[in-house]
């Protein structure tokens, strides 16, 4: 609809070629935001859209110079058909896994799975949630498992690392956040000499459709994270995805 | 000498001409106001409201003389030295028991922000709104490396409240340094950040 939308409105303003090319120009924008996030994550799966927006773009940039029905203008078609059928393809596989699904609204779901108690007490505070046993290399590995299955964007800094959990429609936003986590974002901290704290933002905190209790609510995300940092430890990283998975939320959500 | 006293005594003591006056009382026998006035060349309101203030504080005394039209006084100096001494540890916040086994925790809807330390693990200030629409004013109140560990691990909202000591017990802070907690306490407890409730025991 947007990029119908772009179309048109470009189309209109300034004509069918520059149209084409303005389009081209947005898809190969969207296309380096992908190349972005697998630099950035590590997640191999953001390859393929990225991949399949370069294709587009190109094919957009083409596009006003095809048409005719001549020789040429039938290779055109050929690569668009094939294009589309073996990116189609890619790009449902990575959808219908959830390998491009960031999860933070299963995070959330997760944390309250264990709260039954309501009554708000929000506080912009973060909770200190505890002490776990763990080296600053196995906090950096499963930082890296993080990033590269989209469950959160760990920041790294030289005492710490933070994890921000990011939901569906939130990415760019968050993702292009350049800074580190701030309180207007929820946020799950690591520090090398073991302290566990968390923060929750009050926009995420009101996402939920009851006023959990506050206190237990970071509790129970801060040891959401502990537990799956363990998970990672022992090596069974797929249990993580598993019980993300399990929370049954659609791709897009 | 109490801090109110000393405050009284140092305000004179500030005065442009305050050595000049106390040059004439240790020189003359006595002097009126109206004698200090023309001698400094002051209005003699000015001389007048100085020579009453130590003489209230004890430094001078005063004697009225009826030898003009209308009576006036002489003032004597009654101290050959003035000595501002004030025990600080009497303004010292004592952390009495009540005070620690006070059981505390973060007020619902505050309205505070928190700015949480690059580390995470202490609040390094909090700002509190005051007043209504136009009145409305920001206070910020930055804290001590222990005021701010004591903050971060105050009791959420409507969770179990935890005594003073406990909290700080949690927050790894020595006790010698309970004075600047309460201190802390005793504020936010004014700006509704944080509120005090009854002990177990008291309810029973």
């Amino acid at each position: 609809m947007v990029i119908a939308g772009i179309f048109g409105l470009s189309a209109l303003l300034f004509g069918i070629i520059p149209g084409f090319y303005i389009l081209g120009g947005l898809v190969w924008i969207y296309a380096l935001y992908n190349l972005l996030v697998f630099v950035r994550m590590g997640n191999l799966a953001h390859l393929v859209p990225t991949a399949y927006l370069i294709f587009l773009g190109f094919m957009l940039f083409l596009a006003p110079y095809f048409g005719q029905r001549t020789e040429s203008d039938l290779g055109y078609r050929i690569a668009w058909f094939s294009g589309i059928l073996v990116f189609g393809i890619l790009m449902i596989f990575v959808t219908i896994t959830k390998k491009v699904k960031w999860r933070g609204r299963e995070i959330f779901e997760l944390a309250a799975e264990p709260v039954d108690d309501t009554g708000d007490g929000y506080t912009p505070r973060p909770r200190p949630v505890g002490r776990v046993e763990f080296t600053q290399r196995e906090i950096l590995s499963f930082a890296r498992f993080i990033n590269s299955n989209l469950i959160a964007i760990a920041y790294v800094s030289p005492r710490k690392v933070t994890f921000m959990p990011v939901k569906m429609g939130d990415e760019f936003m968050q993702f292009l956040r350049l800074y580190r986590p701030n309180d207007e974002s929820t946020w799950i901290n690591f520090d090398f000499e073991g302290d566990v704290s968390v923060h929750i933002s009050h926009k995420d905190y009101l996402d939920y459709r009851e006023p959990l209790a506050f206190d237990k609510l970071c509790e129970s995300l801060g040891q959401l994270f502990v537990n799956f940092a363990e998970l990672h430890k022992k090596g069974e990283g797929v249990r993580i995805i598993d019980r993300l998975d399990a929370v049954g939320l659609s791709f897009f959500s | 000498m109490d801090f109110k006293t000393a405050a009284q005594l140092s305000f004179y003591l500030a005065k442009d001409y305050a050595e000049d006056i106390f040059r004439l009382l240790v020189n003359y026998q006595a002097v009126s106001a109206s004698e200090v006035a023309t001698r400094l060349n002051l209005h003699i309101k000015t001389a007048q409201d100085f020579l009453e203030g130590l003489a209230e504080l004890g430094v001078l005394s005063k004697e009225e003389v009826f030898e003009k039209k209308r009576p006036y006084f002489h003032y004597v100096l009654d101290q050959d030295r003035l000595v501002i001494d004030i025990d600080l540890m009497q303004i010292k916040r004592q952390p009495t028991n009540d005070l620690l086994s006070q059981q505390i925790r973060e007020k619902e809807n505050a309205g505070a922000r928190f700015s949480v330390a690059r580390s995470d693990d202490y609040i390094t200030s909090v700002t509190i709104w005051t007043g209504d629409t136009r009145n409305r004013q920001e206070r910020k109140i930055k804290l001590t490396t222990p005021q701010g560990k004591f903050l971060y691990h105050l009791p959420f909202p409507k969770v179990e409240p935890l005594t003073v000591a406990q909290i700080m017990a949690k927050a790894n802070v020595d006790e010698n340094l309970a004075p600047e907690i309460l201190d802390l306490v005793q504020l936010l407890e004014k700006f509704k950040v944080i509120e005090a409730l009854p002990n177990q025991t008291d309810k029973s």
